[in-house]
């Protein structure tokens, strides 16, 4: 009985102590009150992180500056850190947001990674009629049927980062008819056979259908079969045995989940005689080579910010991004960018006031590191040469260079692109099997 | 009336708590009305039907259900998608998933009622995983890992909302305690205790387990229905293993086999891991630890120690006495020092 | 060689793979379930301990790759004897009780290692890199090495339950953990060995397959219900089933990958769904003993 007292005490005091150090201390504002703004992130993991660090850039550049000029006054911005916990419970990520909203106070919000998350807490920021800027989350239903369909509701939902899955979908076959022009000509082949590669969730499901119809037609390459393994297999040694068997020349991938690292690592050891291209979020970070043990080395993905210069404010951003943390930025740091137009669009309000401040988000015309923003009817952000691309990269020993938009595409030059590399062993396979 | 109230509720310290604490959601909204503080109270009461229908299903009658979520998730998804594809309106959907889960009982039950002890329980285990399977194979139609949203709101407001749920966990709760107290509870207890022995004296116990898990599977999902409602999406994170393991945990925790436990369990455990927000980082560290310590030294749940505790039995009727009196309430008998061993002992393996 | 001789060979290989990490840990899983009659499902979270274990040493200390490993195999079989003295033995009468604080440990675990290492997924270098071929499919040497470790703590194991005083202890007391009391064992003080054991055996793996997986804080989810599903599937507390179980199992998800590469993400479902209708047709389990009869 005794012990049983003391542990209890023990633990209470030990629970007190804990809540005691982690609660936050007030500060006395001086002047006017800040603005709040709400990240909202899975905070234990990279996507997170760089919700949070590209925010805290902005806000620090912002706040260097004086603040936000809100009518006569200039006004600091706060920013609250919201740790959704999406990736284990929607539900969580819901509530986290809710009680942002009346406990902390915040004003907007921005952030958001997995869709199942994404949807219920935006839900949440439009019974609070809360402007709430996605930053990380790409489906398309986020905002189709739903800005368009019940406009009251939903105008304070807009999307930096990433461009919508169909439009990721494109530059995909764009790279993967770009890739098939070189293997042609590397090789000597005349219809290189793909192997598609793609992680069993909804969000990929239309760029599958898509690529099973455009490759053998438009891109004029033979389809050897599609392979679905779960976004968190540990191993896909039976998959990639498969595919080396169907005798594919290009895998083409749609990853977002940790079998992207799984994947590249055995991809590389095993020596499969196939250039890898496509999504493969685990590649976007600098982590991945270690992680992959230098195997995923020539791993090709789409991406969003990399050491290129697509406007003049790219590499400005990426180097300060990775001498800061160490990382370089995931697309999730765009809450860098949507901070900057959301300042922008309260100053030409002069107000705080949601629908005020939507109205002015509407005519964001918006030269950033990604290129130029503008949120097109569905408050989307708008794809295509002249507006934001999107980018490919490709591992090449050790570092994460650009190899797409090639010089000339569509017009467009983006200075420190470099040229796509095969494999020296997928090269080496296929002469010699020709032999 | 009012004798009922001072001769049989009042006199006990925990009926008196119950009670007050009842009292005090029903009037909480003219203290706060923070949508917040709505919000939590609304899911901790819908919450708390599911981890009581554990309750009814694992404590009462022994059969250790490791995947409670398939009710709740089934519900879940039938709400939603009747909702979204017909129309129906959430009383008749929330309806149509409770009905839809004693089928999916009906189906789980009927087979897996032959295994026995940890057999069953890891059998029940694999249903809900083998269900995600299935959403995940059929994302068309399910919507895959992003799940159906876009479902109509529980009710017009969040207060409503907040009584709605808060109405349906009392009546529930204590429709689930009736069923308990009644001949039918005593049978599902006897086969908890000893089932040759039940089947002995001429009880189809069979058919009886099998009325428990369709019971169970009702509440369950009832809470599911008005879950997906509350939340206006269904996803796979609600048939996920964690899901189900959470109502265990609140039952545990609250003290199992009494229907009561698993609500306090709730009501306890999810307004603290809100409040342990402000940790962020050591979060569910925190949570976690706090189970590990509270159950290592009262492992039979919280309630059942408090009762222990407060309200000793009268060494001769048996009935519970507040711990201030010296006689008991009903036979005059003095009241010895409490007895060592716990009131209520659970099944041992 | 012929297609169909090649097809057989890739998925024995890939079988084989598969049924050395299972076996591993579903055989530890059973030691503890016979010896203490306990579901711990804190049991995979060692095997994540063995393997992020191995990369802080290895990887981010730098330790020749043996003393790590040695390291690595006290410290998970000290952590399982402290989790089984100070939580589990004072709680195994209450059934319910034990899974929900053995997976508390887990939760534990996981946090202990988000807070230590990020969520950040992270790997390691083979412990010997390259691969050879083996009837003309592609195999790493890291592979070939865990089928090797596999077979030597199997035979090891083997040797042990057959030959020695405590093998034999830790049999009876699966048998009938009762009579093996009133026969003067200790069995607590054998449940105790028998989870340092088996935890260890965990940590194996863990070690393992730290070279060939990719570490994150929640890798011990999927594997718990793999090998709650191959024990069941063998019969619980049957270390033989537990082989049996492994076997099935791993070939199965293989064969799923293979002949149906659209529906490689239901090997899991599909793996459960094999071990429901085998108890179906035998409640025990392949190998199973009947506990029914126990006190």
């Amino acid at each position: 009985m005794h012990k049983v007292t003391s542990a209890l005490l023990v633990l209470v005091m030990g629970l007190t102590a804990v809540l005691a150090t982690g609660c936050p201390r007030r500060q006395e504002a001086v002047g006017p009150p800040p603005i709040k703004i709400g990240i909202a992130g899975p905070m234990a993991f990279l996507q997170g992180e760089h919700h949070w660090y590209g925010a805290l850039m902005a806000q620090e550049e912002i706040n260097a500056a004086g603040g936000v000029q809100v009518g006569d006054t200039k006004r600091l911005i706060e920013l609250v850190k919201i740790d959704t916990n999406e990736i284990l419970s929607p539900e969580d990520a819901a509530t986290a947001v809710e009680k942002a909203i009346t406990v902390d106070k915040v004003d907007f919000l921005m952030g958001g990674f997995r869709t199942e998350g994404v949807f219920p807490m935006t839900e949440v920021a439009m019974d609070h009629k809360k402007i709430f800027m996605i930053c990380g989350s790409a489906t398309n239903e986020l905002l189709e049927g739903r800005v368009d369909k019940d406009y009251e509701r939903y105008k304070y939902l807009f999307r930096v980062t990433p461009i919508r899955s169909t439009d990721l979908a494109k530059v995909c076959f764009e790279m993967l008819g770009y890739v098939g022009v070189i293997m042609r000509q590397a090789l000597g082949l005349e219809k290189p056979k793909v192997a598609i590669l793609a992680e069993r969730l909804l969000w990929n499901e239309a760029m599958i259908a898509a690529a099973q119809q455009l490759i053998p037609t438009r891109l004029g390459m033979e389809l050897v079969g599609v392979w679905r393994p779960s976004a968190t297999a540990t191993d896909v040694t039976a998959e990639l045995t498969a595919i080396k068997a169907a005798g594919a020349h290009i895998i083409f991938t749609i990853n977002s989940g940790p079998v992207g690292i799984t994947y590249a690592r055995q991809w590389g050891e095993l020596e499969i005689p196939a250039v890898s291209i496509g999504i493969n979020v685990e590649a976007q970070k600098l982590g991945f080579w270690d992680a992959t043990q230098g195997y995923g080395n020539y791993d090709t993905t789409l991406n969003t910010y990399g050491k290129v210069r697509i406007t003049d404010l790219t590499l400005p951003f990426y180097d300060q991004f990775v001498e800061r943390f160490g990382e370089c930025p995931a697309y999730t740091a765009g809450t860098y960018e949507a901070l900057h137009i959301l300042a922008a669009a309260i100053e030409r309000a002069a107000t705080l006031d949601a629908d005020a401040v939507v109205a002015e988000l509407e005519k964001t015309d918006k030269h950033s590191a990604t290129g130029r923003i503008v949120f097109d009817n569905l408050h989307d952000v708008t794809w295509g040469p002249g507006y934001v691309t999107g980018i490919m990269t490709q591992w090449q020993d050790g570092e994460l260079v650009v190899v797409w938009p090639y010089p000339g595409w569509q017009g467009l030059h983006y200075e420190g692109v470099v040229s796509y590399k095969i494999p020296p062993r997928v090269v080496q396979y296929w002469l010699g099997q020709s032999k | 009336m009012w004798r009922y109230v001072t001769g049989e509720l009042l006199v006990l310290p925990t009926r008196v708590v119950g009670l007050a604490a009842c009292l005090g959601l029903l009037a909480l909204p003219l203290v706060t009305r923070d949508p917040y503080v709505l919000r939590v109270v609304t899911l901790a009461s819908i919450l708390a039907v599911f981890a009581a229908s554990w309750d009814l299903l694992t404590g009462f009658s022994g059969q250790i259900n490791l995947g409670h979520a398939l009710f709740f998730g089934v519900a879940a998804y039938t709400s939603a998608l009747l909702n979204l594809r017909l129309g129906l309106s959430p009383w008749l959907t929330i309806l149509a998933g409770g009905a839809m889960a004693v089928l999916v009982a009906l189906v789980v039950g009927i087979p897996c009622l032959r295994l026995k002890g940890p057999y069953l329980s890891l059998a029940t285990l694999a249903f809900p995983i083998m269900l995600t399977g299935l959403i995940f194979a059929f994302p068309g139609f399910f919507g895959g890992e992003l799940g159906v949203s876009g479902l109509t709101r529980l009710a017009g407001t969040r207060l409503r909302e907040y009584y709605l749920a808060l109405g349906a966990m009392l009546v529930l709760v204590f429709a689930m305690w009736k069923i308990t107290d009644s001949r039918l509870g005593i049978i599902f207890h006897a086969i908890r205790e000893d089932e040759v022995a039940v089947r002995a004296s001429g009880i189809n116990t069979t058919r009886y387990k099998l009325l428990a898990f369709c019971l169970s599977g009702l509440f369950a999902g009832l809470a599911g229905g008005m879950y997906a409602h509350f939340l206006r999406i269904a996803g796979p994170a609600l048939l996920a293993m964690f899901f189900s393991f959470q109502a265990i945990i609140w039952t545990i925790f609250g003290g199992v086999a009494t229907i009561y436990g698993p609500v306090v369990g709730v009501f306890i455990l999810y307004p603290v891991l809100e409040i342990l927000r402000v940790v962020r980082e050591i979060r569910m560290l925190g949570f976690a630890l706090m189970v590990l310590v509270l159950l290592r030294f009262m492992p039979e749940g919280i309630v059942p120690w408090l009762e222990h505790r407060l309200e000793p039995e009268c060494p001769r009727c048996r009935s519970r006495n507040a711990f201030t009196r010296r006689s008991c309430r009903v036979c005059g008998t003095a009241m010895g020092r409490p007895s060592s061993c716990p009131g209520r002992a659970t099944r041992s393996a | 060689m012929r297609g169909e001789t090649r097809l057989l060979a890739r998925i024995l290989v890939a079988g084989l793979m598969n049924v050395g990490v299972y076996a591993l840990l579903a055989v530890g899983f059973s030691l503890i379930f016979g010896a203490a009659r306990i579901i711990n499902l804190c049991h995979t979270g060692f095997y994540m301990i063995g393997a992020y274990s191995m990369f802080l040493l290895v990887v981010s200390r730098g330790w020749p790759v043996l003393w790590a490993i040695f390291a690595t195999l006290v410290v998970v079989a000290v952590l399982g004897i402290a989790v089984y003295k100070l939580i589990i033995d004072p709680l195994r009468e209450h059934e319910a009780t034990v899974l929900i604080v053995t997976l508390a440990t887990a939760v534990l675990i996981q946090e202990v290692l988000l807070i230590l290492f990020g969520g950040h997924f992270r790997g390691m270098p083979s412990l010997i890199p390259g691969y050879t071929t083996v009837l003309g499919v592609r195999v790493t040497y890291q592979y070939l090495l865990t089928l090797g470790v596999v077979a030597v703590a199997s035979l090891g194991l083997w040797a042990m339950l057959q030959r020695t005083r405590l093998g034999i202890a830790i049999r009876a007391t699966a048998q009938d953990r009762e009579v093996a009391n009133l026969m003067g064992m200790d069995v607590t003080r054998v449940a105790t060995v028998t989870m340092a054991i088996g935890v260890a055996l965990a940590g194996v793996a863990g070690i393992m397959v730290a070279p060939i997986y990719v570490l994150e804080p929640h890798m011990w989810q999927p594997p718990l219900v793999t090998i709650l599903a191959v024990v069941v599937l063998g019969g619980l507390g049957s270390i033989k089933g537990s082989f049996v179980g492994a076997v099935i199992l791993a070939f199965a998800e293989v064969l799923v990958v293979f002949l149906v590469p659209q529906g490689a993400f239901l090997k899991a479902a599909l793996a459960l769904g094999l071990m429901l209708a085998i108890l179906l047709i035998r409640p025990e389990g392949l190998f199973g003993v009947a506990f029914e009869g126990e006190r």
